[in-house]
């Protein structure tokens, strides 16, 4: 009796087998949803995203401007009316909402340049950074305070008061002549010029009296 | 005879096979945390959404306030019937749970920190992990003699004109220029007509 239900179940085996392979490449169709998985851990993401050390502050940026750092690529985030409207001198612009187009991504995935992330504040700026840190883009940096802080500190910087460190007041030339750069102009940028000018109408007059006298004397 | 041994062999190799395919599911762990969009979807999620809530609009009872500042500043003061769960321990067993609960009994987890952009690091990764149940509440905590002081900004405000404001300081250093062309043709003027004077004094005599 045992026999013959050995040899039954051993007639079926080569069927039995094959469901078991099905019923496992079943298990396949599971595996797409771990395609969403994409990019880093959501825990080493947010060990990143919690390190400032992304940000640059806006004088660094200056600085790197103005000595034409071969190595800084801006990029504006904000929208593209808003890029024509002011940016920064040179920024490229990738509006937020098509970051991950497909068109973009050899701005982002690259490792040539630093890339500096800018907006309004560094709101957007700092979801775009997250978003491009999980897929594992390096050399990316955020504008800290974005493009309102570019403004309070380096186009229009606070003036210092006098009871205030001499590094306060040369960190404010530095400003200044970085404001320059970008196109604000000073009052005491023209006073300057100004001045000899002024001084050379005076001369002018004196020569002229000079002649005054030359005609009374031949007349007479 | 041989035949028999062909099968035998065939079907210990292919049941070895399955036992290790087995093995290899069942110690197979599934990751604590699981992204539920990609980013590409992420992106398109959160640009389609309001973000944000106002001050007004946190007594709701369907909102939860959650404080993301460290533990120290919680405790100096904090927004009434808000919970602190750091921005760095999101991810920490408890705390998932909390948020899994909150989002199993349909309540919006509303953030805030320090300013607004305390909040994005905890949103992002939490909307990413699938809680869609979450807002910002775009506000700056400061403190004034250890009371906390609530503020409401507006978050990506284009604030100053920066095109007026380099425009008005060109024109500001421009108007000092233009009295000084003025200035010059006047006395040359004056010069002329003087010369013009003396020279008939002198046909005179």
């Amino acid at each position: 009796m045992v026999k013959k239900k050995v040899a039954k179940f051993l007639a079926l085996r080569y069927k039995i087998l094959a469901l078991i392979f099905i019923i496992l490449a079943g298990g396949l169709v599971l595996l797409p949803k771990y395609k969403k998985h994409e990019g880093i851990k959501p825990e080493e993401l947010l060990n990143n995203v919690i390190n400032p050390e992304r940000y640059i502050s806006t004088d660094a940026l200056a600085h790197k401007i103005i000595s034409k750092d071969p190595s800084i690529l801006l990029v504006d985030v904000r929208s593209e009316e808003d890029y024509n409207n002011y940016t920064i001198s040179n920024a490229l612009n990738i509006p937020f909402s098509k970051l991950l187009n497909e068109e973009n991504e050899i701005y982002l995935n690259q490792d040539q340049y630093d890339l500096v992330f800018f907006s309004n504040d560094n709101f957007y700026a700092d979801q775009a950074w997250i978003l491009c840190n999980r897929l594992g883009y390096k050399n990316i940096k955020v504008l800290e305070g974005g493009i309102n802080q570019w403004f309070l500190t380096i186009l229009n910087p606070p003036v210092p008061t006098e009871n205030m460190a001499a590094i306060d007041f040369e960190q404010y030339n530095f400003r200044k002549a970085a404001s320059m750069h970008f196109g604000v102009a000073y009052p005491e940028q023209t006073k300057e010029v100004k001045e000899p000018e002024v001084k050379a109408v005076p001369k002018k007059v004196v020569t002229i009296e000079k002649k005054k006298e030359v005609p009374t004397e031949g007349g007479c | 005879m041989k035949e028999l041994e062909k099968t035998k062999r065939i079907s210990i190799a292919t049941t070895l096979f399955i036992l290790v395919v087995l093995i290899g599911v069942l110690s197979f762990k599934r990751p604590k945390n699981l992204y539920s969009f990609n980013t590409v979807e992420t992106l398109e999620k959160i640009g389609a959404e309001n973000l944000f809530v106002t001050l007004e609009d946190i007594n709701n009872p369907d909102f939860v306030l959650v404080d993301v500042r460290k533990n120290y500043n919680f405790d100096r003061g904090h927004l009434e019937n808000a919970i602190n769960i750091n921005s760095a321990a999101i991810l920490d067993d408890e705390n998932i749970d909390i948020f899994k609960e909150l989002q199993n009994t349909n309540k919006t987890v509303v953030l805030y920190g320090k300013d607004p952009e305390q909040a994005i690091a905890p949103y992002m990764i939490l909307y990413q992990l699938g809680y869609t149940n979450l807002k910002v509440l775009p506000v700056e905590n400061s403190y004034n003699q250890n009371k906390l002081i609530t503020k409401t900004v507006e978050v990506e405000k284009y604030a100053n004109d920066i095109n007026g404001f380099i425009a008005e300081s060109i024109k500001k250093s421009a108007v000092v220029k233009k009295p000084k062309v003025e200035v010059k043709p006047q006395p040359k003027k004056v010069i002329t007509i003087e010369k013009k004077k003396a020279a008939p004094t002198e046909g005179g005599c």
